[in-house]
């Protein structure tokens, strides 16, 4: 009799043994239909203060709530634009592809604006299914204008409008994308550029300015929403810069046939950048780079993004020939010339480890080797808490087989060193920096931007497989959720 | 139950031919792609949902089925392997999850290291032969 309930207890105990903890897994893995960012993740301090009434403690009775972050309320502004939202079908290299446009055509129209003028953006989702947002890559804008879906805001639905109003207080290149089903909608085109120019447009030398976004479509890679060669007019002698931003999730390599200047990374101005010959530029996804392309004697200079697409800068009718793809990368690290800086970067007040790595389990209850954030899986990550005015350090380490440009929103990096070697050229500022397998990267950046704020892999399709997290500021709650009756989907 | 564990093991030799189907499906597909004018770079292979041609839907099988079905299957074979009573039934199962686990690691490994894309093939076969011998084993 014991021998019997033996062949059955023992059968019965290994396949609990066995199937238990994967149970506990799965479950763990799960999302609640509706659920607010702050009660995703666990409290990381870092280094720092433990600060007791975490965002974490509070669901939006107390503290400041992420809506009233805004920029000079009151304030006329000096730019208004109207952006329209449309799901559409793109021709793209003859070929239809089903994809998104604002006003009409993907991307989007350019938004120009000076440094120090108050930017109105006035966003209507036409056609959009399931809603979509705005939000502004790179620019440091107050967090309710940061256009994260169940983060900063509700999905705008369809019919429904949306008013994003920032402060252009950084010249440079950005462009914005909806963060709604991101890794759809921003392949499918939701995107655009916006250029601050200096106040005042101190850059006699330049003669040109041109923005060129590389986006692939279904496949056909483009710029300005055309496959082939962007051709830009210009004069022998005429210097004009070009403005490339990488809307794709993966590197863009960038070289020419002549020497270029790399201006600005992410719209920050390089010091004392020198011309390149041989190397290839590496824009991050989500990155900009802004070159500086002298147009020669011959007529034109050609410069290469990627190689099936290129920007050729001078007369018409002269052809350059694709100049051969060197071997070699741009090392960022010691480009440029050293900057002394008022603020001391080597003492922070809290440190952060953001090590990336490949593991087993499961994610929204799938199985399968996901991505982790310090040894866990989404959304079991950590949620990385800052006091205002706190100097923060992040070590990113990516220990997985991809890289990953890594892209905090709302602030800005300084890079200090990679593989613990210091940089030793132009203060390196980013906002999407690609962290390559095998590398480490010494970061910081200064909390002086309260709101809470994704700090995620700009690869849509790993952001989209758990590759999120968020940095919270001390006492910032949020009115919105993750799900809910606007299905907010950020990633 | 012992008919029940050799049709799960089957199972498992069912869909590593699956495997091998559809990545040369996928291949084909993409290479006629290339040579109608579809440029294959980085940038395309991370947005492959929205890539169009015949046969892509062979690299998002191969990565669902590799990745979630087989795994499960696994398991399954191996809970079925403690009531089925096939001899050394426990090992076999145990064999083919192992296989399962080091295949997947292969697989992601061949993303840094090409040499580990030879093994992935070469497991595949080694998988697959094992899943067919415990199916028999427990055919008696």
């Amino acid at each position: 009799m014991a021998e019997a309930r033996l062949r059955w207890l023992l059968p019965l105990g290994l396949s609990l043994a066995v199937l238990v903890p994967l149970g506990v897994l799965w479950q763990r893995s799960l999302i609640p239909g509706s659920l607010s960012v702050l009660d995703m993740g666990v409290p990381d301090f870092g280094t720092g203060t433990v600060f007791g009434a975490s965002a974490h403690d509070h669901h939006g009775e107390a503290g400041t709530s992420v809506t009233d972050l805004v920029d000079a309320p009151n304030r006329p502004a000096d730019v208004t634009v109207d952006l329209r939202a449309d799901a559409a079908q793109l021709e793209i290299a003859g070929r239809p592809v089903q994809g998104f446009t604002v006003n009409g055509t993907s991307p989007g129209p350019t938004i120009r604006a000076q440094q120090g003028q108050l930017v109105e953006v006035r966003f209507t989702n036409g056609s959009v299914p399931g809603g979509a947002t705005l939000h502004w890559h790179g620019v440091d804008v107050p967090n309710a204008m940061d256009g994260v879906a169940g983060v900063t805001q509700d999905a705008v639905d369809v019919g429904h409008s949306f008013t994003y109003r920032f402060v252009a207080s950084r010249a440079g290149t950005y462009w914005y994308h909806s963060h709604q089903v991101s890794h759809r909608q921003v392949i499918g085109g939701l995107l655009g550029a916006l250029v601050v120019s200096p106040a005042g447009d101190a850059t006699p030398s330049e003669t040109g300015d041109v923005v060129a976004i590389a986006h692939t479509y279904a496949g056909f890679r483009t710029i300005n929403g055309q496959a082939g060669d962007l051709r830009v007019a210009a004069a022998p002698g005429d210097r004009v810069r070009v403005r490339v931003v990488n809307t794709d999730n993966a590197t863009l390599p960038l070289w020419a046939d002549q020497p270029v200047t790399l201006a600005a990374l992410d719209g920050s101005e390089v010091n004392r950048p020198t011309p390149l010959t041989g190397v290839m530029v590496g824009v991050a996804a989500g990155g900009r780079a802004d070159l500086l392309v002298d147009v020669p004697a011959a007529g034109a200079a050609r410069v290469q993004l990627s190689k099936s697409t290129a920007v050729i800068v001078g007369a018409d009718g002269v052809e350059p020939p694709p100049p051969s793809q060197p071997s070699s990368w741009l090392d960022l690290l010691s480009y440029g010339s050293p900057l002394a800086t008022t603020l001391d970067p080597t003492r922070p007040d809290r440190s952060f480890s953001y090590r990336m790595t490949q593991q087993p389990g499961f994610v929204r209850g799938r199985p399968g080797v996901w991505w982790a954030i310090n040894g866990q899986l989404y959304p079991q990550l950590p949620m990385f808490m800052v006091r205002q005015g706190e100097l923060v350090a992040v070590h990113f380490d990516n220990q997985t087989t991809e890289t990953h440009p890594m892209h905090l929103h709302g602030h800005h990096l300084l890079v200090l060193a990679r593989n613990h070697q210091p940089a030793s050229g132009s203060p390196w500022w980013t906002d999407s920096l690609d962290v390559l397998p095998g590398e480490n990267y010494d970061v910081v950046f200064w909390a002086t931007n309260p709101g809470l704020w994704m700090d995620h892999c700009h690869n849509l399709d790993h952001a989209k497989d758990g590759m999120i997290t968020h940095l919270a500021y001390e006492g910032v709650t949020t009115p919105f959720r993750l799900g809910g009756d606007h299905l907010n989907e950020p990633e | 139950m012992k008919k029940l564990y050799s049709l799960v093991a089957y199972l498992v030799c069912g869909l590593v031919a699956v495997q091998a189907g559809t990545m040369v499906w996928a291949h084909s597909g993409m290479f006629q792609w290339v040579a109608a004018g579809g440029v294959l770079d980085k940038a395309a292979i991370e947005s492959s949902d929205s890539l169009t041609f015949d046969g892509v839907q062979g690299f998002m099988i191969h990565g669902m089925n590799g990745m979630m079905v087989i795994p499960s299957v696994a398991v399954v074979l191996l809970v079925l392997s403690f009531f089925a009573k096939v001899p050394h039934g426990v090992a076999w199962a145990i064999g083919v999850a192992v296989l399962v686990a080091l295949q997947v690691a292969l697989g992601l490994l061949g993303h840094e290291f090409t040499i580990s894309g030879l093994f992935h093939g070469v497991n595949a076969l080694v998988l697959f032969t094992v899943a067919l011998l415990a199916g028999l084993r427990a055919r008696g």
